[in-house]
């Protein structure tokens, strides 16, 4: 029987957090975090969580995964099982509106500062806007970001300032907007990240690298970001 | 919150840039000191030769080797070196060996 705790919490009946400990049957398979805690929905119908694909497509079941943030759905148990426990709580550094769901209205504000959608003031030519093939590279490792939210939730200086510092998620995501050779508001939107907190309180810490489930880089886009701003300002 | 040793490598970053800010302090003022007069350099050699201010010395000096240590790290991600998580990883422990490395031989020269 795999042990799994849970952090708790109901606002309307509980006056705080607390963990819960459950046993499961996995029948010795190693199956996803998501599978065991749909095992737990059915034995506790009390139980809160977000999902949805169920394969690592939607980022809807971030969560903190034996004190590491990943997805639910493509984290195996073998990944993340220690001394046959599993300890899941919902993502750090947000407010929990019930068990492992949070309330991310402070992810997203911070995404819509961004404006993260293409700009361009040039007339918009009868065919669509092309790219080069070289020029399309350069939104590989940027585009596939899924807005999860496992990667600012780890960043410390996101839990420190999340209404100053836009956060590795949105970063990437401005970054893949500078990148991109059809868009044309560059300036704009350095100037909209030039000031201390939006950018430069990033560390270079790299939790955000070493948890983000599609594998991508938001410190190594964040440091383009700090090369265009330079670059912007001679 | 299981922290990947990058996390580990800045937070102690900070902390030593801490002691550092209040470090410093004390030995610009020992310097001072020192270079005062011949009787303050006599007294501040006496002061510094029981155990105690040797581990506070060592201790900040600890501290100044890991931040410089470390710091360099920060320049070179800054020019795009080390941004990978290998390469974090890789940087990490290269700057872990190199400041226990450098805290060791700085004991061994204090005590000498």
């Amino acid at each position: 029987m795999l042990k799994v705790e849970v952090y708790r919490y109901n606002p309307e009946t509980d006056k705080t957090p607390y963990m819960k400990t459950y046993e499961v049957d996995t029948e010795g398979k190693d199956l996803m975090v998501l599978d065991v805690l749909e095992m737990l929905k059915a034995k506790d119908a009390s139980l809160s969580f977000r999902r949805s694909c169920r394969e690592g497509v939607c980022g809807s079941d971030g969560v903190n995964i034996s004190g590491k943030n990943g997805l639910a759905c493509i984290t195996p148990l073998s990944s993340c099982v220690k001394n046959n426990k599993l300890v899941l709580r919902p993502l750090p550094g947000l407010p929990v509106i019930r068990d492992l769901v949070i309330d991310m209205s402070q992810f997203y504000a911070q995404y819509r500062k961004i404006e993260p959608f293409l700009q361009n003031d040039t007339p918009a030519p009868a065919i669509e806007r092309l790219q080069s093939p070289e020029d399309r590279a350069k939104l590989d490792g940027l585009y596939e970001c899924i807005l999860c939210a496992c990667c600012s939730t780890s960043c410390p200086s996101f839990w420190w300032n999340p209404d100053k510092f836009v956060g590795p998620a949105g970063l990437l995501q401005a970054y893949r907007f500078l990148a991109d050779s059809r868009d044309s508001a560059n300036e704009k939107r350095l100037n909209g990240l030039s000031d201390p907190f939006s950018v430069f309180r990033c560390h270079g810490i790299q939790n955000c690298v070493s948890v983000c489930p599609k594998g991508l880089n938001p410190t190594r886009a964040i440091g383009h970001i700090r090369n265009m701003l330079l670059h912007s300002a001679t | 919150m299981s922290l990947p040793i990058t996390a580990y490598v800045s937070i102690l970053h900070r902390i030593s840039g801490i002691v550092l800010l209040g470090g410093i302090i004390l030995l610009l003022w020992m310097l001072d000191t020192s270079l005062s007069s011949e009787q303050g350099f006599n007294e501040l050699k006496e002061t510094l030769s029981s155990p105690l201010m040797i581990i506070i010395v060592w201790g900040l000096l600890a501290g100044l080797a890991y931040h410089t240590i470390a710091g360099i790290r920060h320049l070179l991600m800054d020019i795009g070196i080390g941004e990978t998580l290998e390469g974090g990883r890789l940087g990490a422990k290269i700057v872990a060996l190199l400041a226990v490395l450098a805290i060791l031989a700085i004991g061994v020269f204090l005590i000498w």
